[in-house]
């Protein structure tokens, strides 16, 4: 746990009192203090971003770009040591690893992308702010009311995200982060107030410890009262809240997501430290990091390249080392390990490489016996051709997201049209794996048509 | 590997199994009342059997197993015909650093999660028992293939006397264990069928079914007798019970005693041991001092239990909640990081070298956390929590029901 004094896990709109009781908590690696459960407040607390839609939706789309995308650029230049300090600690990454993740995350906050967001889902952005020309009739996007936002995940800049894209359509927002990302959210939703009156009332965050029983009934009157809820978990996070929220509520839900790589290594000469930095990033906690590579190729040329991609992530271990791992995360790294080596004894074809203390582990195995296990574990099958990564892949298709290539030339269409035939929502060279687009098609939605119902006038 | 233990790589698996399994119920017989009871079927033990009587064992008796000699020296004997008779083990012991050990901590472990992939068996296996699927591992159920169950009766049963039916003269089980005969594969339902075996057990009811859950009104029935009730539980089936009978009190019968298991492996971890024994107090009349905590898995033929049930009734004072081992068993706490040794006291992961494993792999790596203490005994801490902060990446344990492993 990081000392200094706690950090404040949540940002109230200006009409609310301040909260009577301060209830501690820990949120990562940090100590936090926000209000206490208090239905009642959160009755008042939806009402009063309810309240601030008209003022919110009185500015037109393109000046809310404008304004929230600077300040993006803003916080992204002003990140000082202090700021990445507290937000590694918070969500358990190194600072260099947050530093990077921060930034990559920030370039899709600026003016310019939320511009090209905007226009890369609605023709007239102006749909947004009155009815405009659809062809034969006149359309209208609107989102309806306010958009609660539920983080269960540890990778900061997720919460800022979805605030920015509920802003963009003029939905007020009131967002939990999850525990790994209170602190970023909370100095950008304090950004947001300074920027402009009108966002001030419009943006609210208050970290609870999600399934905790005494915020049952908060959360009980949040999910009956929002319009919206945007949701980001695994399994057990995702069934809770589709449990509770009332049927006439717009649910969106984010689960938790498998990045996969397909790697040619004839074409691609640096694959190998690409898909190392694939696996790396984020120390594989994003939904878009990979954990598996297909490599096309014999299982001789495969166990060459894993030793390529063993180096490459050693490299890595020292310019952006991992997290110290949790007795759990140690734990299954060695089991892991072990059942590799067992596995060897059974088949010769096994390999694994590994580096020191559990920095990363690069498994060259058959795909029965993957499961994505963390801590920077890239496992490599190798495959003749499509064919072989279409049946590798045929379990996943439910959980696919990312999938990076690299080296495949002229066949990139054919193996794009299989891939998105199973599940694969967002196919890109693998350099860009970590890093999505602000346009990007996140899990097969458009980031803002998802929040956004269209009305039409004839 | 010295030329002695080689030399008894060629013995019979099946005879090296036979001689270990009286060696274990010569401890067995010892201070646990077997003397003075009879044996259930096929139990061959008498008091006489102390000694293992053969080649494999020799002259080592039960009570040498506490010292580090004798146990070593048996625990390279077994290496060596688990080398000598199972050709996995074999190629990993080849590839694995330690390739010559010449004590036992020095042979490698392999990790409880192998026994989700591979069979790894010495012999014609007698029982495959198949980890519960609940426990909180992540995803696929492990598969102990067993080469003797009598073996693994006589590795559990003085153990369990000495911890559940000292001074017993008559009880009557009550299981929320299934009973073996309805789950086959379940080695705690097994283990509790030997108990049911045993001479001082007057009856048995099995109010446990896998698809019903507890039978309360079986429970009932069982509290109206007189004699004394031996209740074998989970600690997930005990909460059920608690829950089903609400604020309504059962007093079991005087000398009535509990063993619960379990709950170190997710799905009651929640509940505070403590705050369930106070509860079972006022609702079964059963005091802490006569419920004991089994630990134990499907991969190991030996169990720990952290007390003598009722011992501080005798007038003993209660000794601290222990888990112990029979003397067959070393635990070593290793640290998560890089699995060395860590001192007494201190938690890492358990890594538990258990002789009566002596047909499948006697070393292994688990995912328990705790702590050994000075005088033999482990301190429990759990399971190994996973990642404190998870991200937006699939992980293993979704990941796995996805794929239906």
């Amino acid at each position: 746990m990081s000392g200094g004094p706690p950090t404040d896990a949540w940002v109230w709109p200006p009409d609310l009192p301040a909260p009577g009781a301060l209830q501690a908590g820990t949120a990562g690696g940090i100590s936090t203090r926000y209000p206490q459960s208090d239905q009642h407040l959160a009755r008042r607390l939806i009402s009063s971003l309810r309240e601030s839609r008209r003022r919110l939706g009185g500015m037109r789309a393109s000046d809310l770009a404008n304004v929230l995308g600077a300040v993006g650029e803003r916080f992204a230049a002003g990140l000082d040591n202090r700021v990445v300090t507290e937000v590694a600690a918070n969500a358990g990454l190194t600072p260099a690893m947050a530093r990077v993740v921060i930034r990559g995350m920030a370039d899709t906050w600026t003016t310019d992308s939320l511009h090209r967001l905007l226009r890369s889902e609605f023709p007239d952005p102006a749909a947004l702010d009155r009815f405009v020309d659809g062809a034969g009739r006149e359309v209208r996007a609107a989102a309806p009311g306010v958009t609660l936002h539920i983080g269960a995940g540890s990778v900061p800049g997720v919460t800022v995200t979805s605030i920015i894209r509920a802003l963009l359509v003029k939905s007020p927002v009131l967002a939990k982060p999850g525990a790994g990302d209170v602190a970023l959210t909370a100095r950008f939703a304090r950004e947001l107030h300074r920027a402009d009156d009108r966002l001030r009332g419009a943006v609210a965050v208050q970290y609870w410890p999600g399934g905790d029983p005494g915020w049952e009934a908060w959360e009980r009157e949040v999910l009956t009262r929002a319009d919206q809820v945007v949701v980001y978990g695994g399994d057990d996070t995702i069934e809770s809240i589709r449990a509770r929220t009332p049927a006439a509520t717009r649910l969106i839900e984010h689960p938790n997501r498998l990045g996969v790589a397909i790697v040619d290594p004839g074409g691609a000469a640096d694959a190998d430290h690409q898909a190392a930095r694939a696996a790396a990033l984020f120390d594989q906690k994003g939904c878009v990091s990979t954990h598996l590579v297909l490599f096309l190729g014999n299982h001789g040329d495969a166990a060459r390249w894993c030793g390529r991609l063993a180096a490459s992530l050693e490299g890595l271990a020292h310019t952006l080392p991992p997290a110290a791992a949790s007795e759990g995360e140690l734990s299954t790294r060695h089991q892991l390990r072990g059942r590799l080596a067992v596995q060897r004894a059974v088949s010769g074809d096994i390999r694994c490489w590994a580096g020191n203390a559990g920095a990363w582990t690069v498994a060259l195995a058959p795909p029965e016996l993957f499961e994505p296990v963390g801590g920077r574990t890239a496992w490599v099958v190798p495959v003749s051709d499509l064919a072989g990564c279409q049946q590798v892949l045929a379990p996943l298709a439910r959980v696919l997201q990312t999938v990076g290539v690299a080296g495949l030339g002229a066949r990139r269409h054919a193996f794009a049209e299989a891939l998105a035939a199973m599940g694969a929502t967002r196919i890109v060279p693998l350099d860009q794996i970590p890093f999505p687009d602000s346009d990007w098609l996140h899990d097969g939605s458009r980031p803002l048509g998802e929040l956004v119902r269209w009305a039409e006038l004839r | 590997m010295t030329g002695e233990s080689g030399s008894f790589a060629t013995s019979s698996v099946a005879g090296a199994l036979r001689e270990l399994a009286a060696l274990f119920r010569g401890w067995g017989a010892q201070d646990s009342g077997l003397a003075r009871t009879s044996q259930p079927a096929g139990d061959d033990a008498a008091t006489g059997s102390r000694r293992g009587a053969g080649g494999f064992v020799g002259n080592i008796t039960a009570a040498d197993l506490a010292a580090g000699d004798a146990f070593n020296l048996l625990a390279l004997r077994i290496h060596a015909f688990q080398r000598a008779s199972n050709p996995i083990l074999r190629r990993f012991w080849d590839k694995a650093p330690g390739a010559e050990p010449a004590v036992w901590h020095e042979i490698p472990p392999i990790p409880v999660m192998a026994f989700r992939d591979v069979a790894i068996v010495c012999d014609t296996p007698e029982a495959v028992f198949r980890t519960s699927g609940t426990s909180g591992r992540r995803g696929g159920r492990g598969e102990h293939h067993v080469a003797s169950l009598d073996l693994y009766r006589a590795a559990a049963r003085g153990n369990y006397r000495r911890h559940l039916l000292r001074g017993v003269e008559r009880v009557l089980m009550v299981s929320l264990i299934p009973d073996p005969a309805v789950v086959a594969d379940s080695s705690l339902a097994r283990m509790a069928g030997f108990i049911a075996d045993e001479a001082e057990v007057t009856g048995t009811v099995w109010a446990f079914d896998p698809v019903m859950g507890v039978d309360v009104d079986l429970v009932r029935n069982a509290a109206r007798g007189t004699d004394p009730v031996l209740l074998l539980t989970t600690a997930f089936s005990l909460v059920h019970l608690m829950d089903a009978l609400g604020s309504r009190r059962l007093p079991l019968p005087p000398g009535s005693r509990i063993m619960e298991t379990g709950g170190f492996k997710g799905r009651v971890a929640e509940v505070n041991r403590g705050t369930l024994y106070q509860r079972v107090e006022r609702t079964l009349a059963v005091g802490p001092s006569r419920i004991v905590n089994e630990y134990g898995m499907t991969e190991l033929l030996s169990q720990a239990y952290d007390g003598v049930a009722g011992s501080s009734l005798a007038g003993e004072a209660p000794l601290p909640r222990r888990h112990r081992f029979p003397p067959w068993v070393r635990t070593r706490a290793l640290d998560p990081a890089t699995l060395s040794p860590l001192p007494p006291g201190q938690p890492g992961l358990l890594c538990h070298f258990d002789l009566a494993n002596a047909g499948s792999i006697c070393h292994i790596l688990t995912e328990d956390l705790g702590s050994t203490t000075g005088e033999g005994g482990i301190e429990l801490a759990g399971r190994a929590p996973g990642a404190s902060l998870r991200g937006c990446s699939l992980m293993a344990e979704s990941f796995l029901r996805l794929a239906g492993r």
